[in-house]
């Protein structure tokens, strides 16, 4: 069955949260990090991501804690989750795959 | 005494807030001010939550009421809460304090004005969460909207009629209000309406099915054969029919009360009564405006509005055409007019059932704040 892609914002969270369970401001700084500070996503986008990936059961909380006297949720993949960046990142493996041999072959104008 | 009551989130936020405030005014140090989170946090009873507080609220004083207790919260965590209010109520109960938290953090330390960048992005997250389809309780919106409009439009065509007949009364005061018939024949006029509300409002569905049939019939078959009739009595037909759809197709006005507070009520009729009292231009911007609000409130809210559009589509074309519907003689009649008053709206509801059955199709999409209700 074939899914639309998913955006960049949306696989970076992913990908953020592939490491291991993180709070919403961990998961905007490592996004930051792995985008090379490309994408910086606001704690509005950020929630509104979250929340929408948390409805399709791609991630889910994970535990609560209180650090500093301010409140913080942790989230994590789900196993639909990590299935569905996987799918994501074959599809585009094998994509960059065809396109760096073509590129090659033409000499190299990346 | 409601010390076995379970704790709702509500009363943790608020404890918590009374903890950050003693922190702030030095009755807790930062280590005991974080234990004693922890503790709200896991507290299951407002018991518990009491003997968090235990020490430090004054003495008979068991839970501050919402508004009051809140600590004086730095300048700019008052703008972000302030900012936070553009997303839906169940949004924010699961998480305002967590993005506040988040917000609070990437400020740039010293500023106290919420960013222009910060205040957009909240701007534009709100109204992704608003538009996106979730499912509060499980159930698909479209049913829920079709319950609330099963409760609401007998209300609201009961309200336009009795306002119809007593504008119609002192219209004709001279010998309205003396005739000898007059506290009759305006009730009579009103009867239906009246007791269709009163049914649906009682939660009776199938009484209200029955009745609802009962009137459409009746205003049918009575109705002469001329075409002006059938354009005048479309009013009434559409509303009614779809009335029975909305009993007949909908978990029923069981469930519409559940979904429907009296203050949606209350400004769905003012928003009926606004519209029809005031002047044509004024109209369309209360119209306007209403319907803006209907469809940024929630999935619900854009079925209901679809819904109520159909309902009131022989009113627009009327609007559209001649002063008010009534004044049989201003009314352009003719096949045509009289197939568009019925048939649009049919169609329009046909198109609203193909959607509704390509959305039950989906799977059931529940947001994180249903499922932490159902957990």
């Amino acid at each position: 069955m074939t899914e639309v892609s998913l955006r960049e914002p949306t696989f970076l969270i992913l990908t953020a949260l592939a490491a291991g369970p993180q709070h919403g401001y961990g998961i905007m700084t490592d996004v930051a990090e792995i985008s090379a500070g490309r994408v910086r996503m606001r704690a509005g986008t950020l929630y509104a991501a979250l929340n929408r990936l948390a409805t399709e059961n791609l991630v889910e909380p994970d535990r609560e804690e209180i650090v500093d006297a301010r409140f913080r949720r942790y989230y994590r993949l789900t196993p639909q989750g990590a299935q569905r960046l996987e799918a994501e990142v074959a599809r585009m493996r094998s994509n960059t795959a065809v396109a760096a041999r073509r590129l090659g072959l033409l000499g190299g104008t990346a | 005494m409601n010390d076995h009551f379970r704790a709702s989130d509500a009363d943790r936020d608020r404890v918590a807030a009374v903890l950050r405030g003693h922190c702030a005014a030095g009755d807790l140090t930062p280590e005991e001010l974080d234990a004693r989170l922890t503790a709200t946090l896991s507290a299951r009873t407002l018991a518990e939550l009491g003997r968090v507080l235990a020490d430090l609220a004054a003495p008979g004083l068991a839970l501050p009421p919402p508004g009051r207790g809140l600590p004086p919260a730095g300048r700019l965590e008052r703008r972000y809460r302030r900012l936070m209010f553009l997303y839906p109520a169940w949004y924010r109960r699961v998480h305002e304090e967590e993005m506040l938290a988040v917000l609070m953090t990437a400020a740039p330390a010293g500023t106290d004005r919420a960013g222009v960048a910060d205040a957009a992005d909240l701007l534009w997250g709100a109204m992704r969460v608003r538009l996106q389809p979730q499912r509060r309780d499980g159930q698909p919106a479209w049913r829920d909207a079709l319950a609330a409009l099963s409760v609401i439009l007998p209300v609201i065509m009961l309200v336009i009629f009795a306002k119809q007949e007593i504008t119609r009364s002192l219209a004709y005061s001279p010998m309205g209000l003396h005739g000898s018939d007059f506290p009759l024949w305006p009730l009579r006029q009103i009867a239906a309406p009246a007791a269709l509300a009163a049914l649906v409002l009682l939660r009776l569905r199938v009484a209200a099915i029955m009745a609802a049939a009962v009137v459409f019939l009746f205003v049918l078959l009575t109705g002469e054969s001329y075409l002006i009739y059938a354009t005048a009595n479309a009013g009434v037909l559409v509303p009614l029919g779809l009335e029975i759809v909305a009993l007949a197709a909908s978990p029923g006005p069981r469930r519409g009360r559940q979904v429907v507070t009296w203050k949606h009520g209350a400004l769905a009729v003012t928003g009926a009564l606004a519209a029809s009292i005031v002047g044509y231009p004024a109209m369309l911007i209360v119209v306007a405006v209403a319907a803006a609000a209907m469809a940024l409130a929630s999935s619900l809210g854009r079925w209901l509005l679809v819904l109520l559009t159909i309902a009131a589509w022989p009113a627009i074309m009327f609007a559209a055409f001649g002063p008010f519907m009534g004044t049989a003689s201003f009314l352009p009649y003719g096949p045509a007019v009289v197939s568009q008053v019925y048939l649009l709206p049919a169609v329009l509801l046909a198109l609203f059932a193909v959607a509704a059955l390509s959305e039950s199709r989906r799977p059931a999409l529940l947001s994180l704040a249903a499922r932490r209700a159902r957990s």
